[in-house]
């Protein structure tokens, strides 16, 4: 492609295509990239690759029948899918869950984030070809999954909440396992930082490296982590809490300068403060009910159906038709490991949600990304993809 | 590109203007009307020839400062029932970082002359929230740099979330969108002067000259409402 660049020289331009299928482009995506020597002179972005209809699957089943396809939004991090979309119903039927309940989608949200970016941070590593990493936080992980798969039988894609409560209680041992499994986490966090932390190659490969400014990072609506690297001091969880997060001790961590090393240890200093969240929680999980009583949302006790015609008609009904929320819509958003994930939701007063718009926190990320990479080398592609974490489940939909 | 606006938030969050406050507010300023769907929080319904001078406003001023566009979506009430207004709604999920305050604002769509201005020179996000939109729902938004289809394929005939697209509907789709056009487009806009056009490289199976040059024209008027199923 011949060219006149802005400098005023004729130069002629490669172009480069990497995707949709590449082991560093995390999912399906591609980038088609011109390029004046090794040196980005401009690229576009595709996604799509795994869009699946998502928003229209779903208006054609029951409320309860959404959950299972929030696990594969994103899939590193299932239950905060599931926790949002629930707690999004929920809010329209102004229905708060028991404490208990609250307790542990804390502890389950809090674990989650860890795990998520323990994801996020390693893959990162290994494209820039650290492995060790991965193995550190992977064993860790499986660690969490084992828990999961106590809980619920799951491990990827859980559906481990329930619109009103929880699928079940957690099992007598929960606890126990999730202290220990913290203790786990610190140590292979500390390895991890330990060996990138202050790592020349670590640092000369993302240090000023995609840069993106505070003012940039807002106006494309970056939330979470990714704009906590840039500065902005915002996390949903401190500004608009919910499920009881003011009472909990914890900081909210943030970068300086917006680079690939700031996203990727604002990450890590944040599974710290994660762990001494699920710490608080686990204090506070006290036994209790954990299903709301609400005869709207929650089935009736078996010995109810068995014995009251009223409990016996209701449980029919939420079997078959599901959740009726009241006509109307509303947004309701928590903060997940990658940001804000919001879902708007419409509903006719039927029993199928008439629209249901998913607002994933890496679409806005990723739309971002060709501006990163203009003016950078072509490295930086698999450098720092994965330290905005694309996560095509939920980009694409 | 487009410069970034944003003074950046210090410090903790403040409580910023309740619901009603806001509501009064936005009537008297732009005669928005409140939504009495939302049920949780605060929806406002603006005509669209005042949407780009009211979003504007609502990022700027001092005291309101909504300076995160978070999402822009669309919603098709054909089956809606007792729906009385237009058959489309967009709405703009608007959240302030310096205030504890969200809102959306909801511009409705007539079937006809489906088109709304586009926002993308106030925020960055909604070049492609808006191409989103367009892709699932048909919308034009007038003014939008590169109203291309952002999920689905770019040979898809019609719109998938519209509610008489039926679910099982299939289409056959073949060829990739070589985005070359588009390609060439982000190079003049960062100041390089093209010599010639058209590619061919590795990655494209044919060579051809781009399909479409690029011009930033919103799509012809038969693209603008779809084929129908």
């Amino acid at each position: 492609m011949k060219v006149i660049s802005p400098q005023g020289e004729h130069i002629e331009l490669m172009t480069v295509n990497v995707g949709p299928s590449h082991p560093a482009t995390h999912g399906t995506l591609r980038i088609l990239a011109a390029l004046d020597g090794e040196n980005i002179a401009a690229c576009v972005t595709e996604i799509g690759y795994l869009h699946r209809g998502f928003e229209k699957m779903i208006e054609q089943g029951t409320y309860q029948q959404v959950l299972p396809y929030t696990d594969r939004l994103n899939y590193c991090s299932a239950m905060m899918n599931n926790i949002g979309f629930c707690k999004a119903v929920e809010g329209m039927f102004s229905v708060t869950v028991p404490e208990r309940c609250i307790v542990v989608r804390v502890i389950l949200s809090e674990l989650s984030r860890i795990i998520d970016h323990m994801v996020c941070v390693c893959t990162n590593l290994v494209d820039l070809g650290a492995l060790t990493n991965f193995w550190y936080f992977f064993n860790t992980r499986e660690e969490v999954y084992k828990i999961w798969e106590k809980l619920c039988g799951a491990r990827l894609t859980n559906t481990v909440t329930r619109i009103g409560g929880m699928y079940r209680d957690v099992y007598p041992d929960f606890a126990n396992d999730v202290t220990e499994v913290l203790k786990k986490i610190e140590s292979s966090v500390t390895e991890v930082r330990g060996l990138i932390e202050h790592n020349k190659i670590f640092i000369d490969r993302t240090k000023d490296i995609c840069v993106v400014s505070a003012a940039d990072a807002i106006s494309w609506g970056w939330t979470g982590p990714c704009l906590r690297a840039s500065g902005v001091d915002r996390d949903l969880r401190k500004d608009e809490p919910y499920y009881g997060y003011q009472d909990y001790q914890f900081d909210t961590v943030i970068g300086t300068s917006g680079d690939t090393f700031d996203r990727i240890m604002v990450r890590i200093y944040e599974m710290i403060e994660s762990v001494s969240i699920t710490r608080q929680a686990l204090a506070k999980l006290k036994p209790g009910p954990i299903n709301s009583t609400d005869a709207r949302l929650s089935l009736p006790s078996r010995d109810q159906v068995y014995h009251d015609m009223e409990a016996l008609i209701n449980s029919f009904k939420l079997i078959y038709e599901g959740v009726r929320p009241p006509p109307g819509e509303s947004y309701d958003a928590t903060e997940a490991a990658n940001g804000e994930l919001g879902y708007l939701i419409v509903s006719d007063g039927g029993t199928n949600p008439y629209r249901i718009k998913v607002r994933p926190p890496c679409f806005t990320q990723f739309a971002a990304y060709a501006d990163m990479l203009e003016g950078g080398m072509l490295a930086d592609v698999a450098a720092s993809l994965g330290s905005i974490n694309i996560i095509a489940g939920e980009l694409d939909r | 590109m487009i410069a970034s606006h944003a003074p950046v938030p210090h410090g903790p969050i403040q409580p910023g203007l309740g619901a009603l406050q806001l509501e009064e507010h936005l009537r008297d300023r732009f005669a928005m009307v409140r939504d009495p769907r939302d049920l949780t929080g605060l929806t406002m319904v603006v005509a669209p020839e005042r949407l780009r001078e009211a979003i504007k406003y609502l990022r700027d001023a001092e005291n309101l400062k909504f300076a995160m566009l978070l999402d822009v979506v669309g919603i098709d009430y054909l089956s809606f029932p007792d729906h009385r207004e237009s058959r489309f709604a967009v709405v703009y999920l608007l959240k302030s970082l310096d205030f504890r305050h969200r809102l959306s604002l909801k511009v409705w769509v007539d079937e006809e002359r489906p088109a709304v201005p586009s926002v993308h020179e106030l925020y960055k996000s909604a070049n492609w929230a808006e191409r989103e939109v367009w892709d699932q729902y048909g919308i034009v938004f007038t003014d939008h740099p590169n109203l291309k289809r952002l999920l689905n394929h770019h040979e898809f005939i019609g719109h998938a979330l519209r509610k008489d697209y039926p679910c099982q509907k299939r289409q056959k789709l073949s060829v990739n969108d070589m985005m070359i056009d588009q390609l060439e487009a982000r190079l003049k806009s960062r100041g390089y002067t093209l010599l010639e056009h058209g590619e061919q490289h590795p990655g494209s199976l044919i060579t051809r000259p781009s399909a479409v040059p690029h011009t930033g024209a919103p799509p012809p008027p038969g693209g603008a409402t779809g084929a129908r199923p």
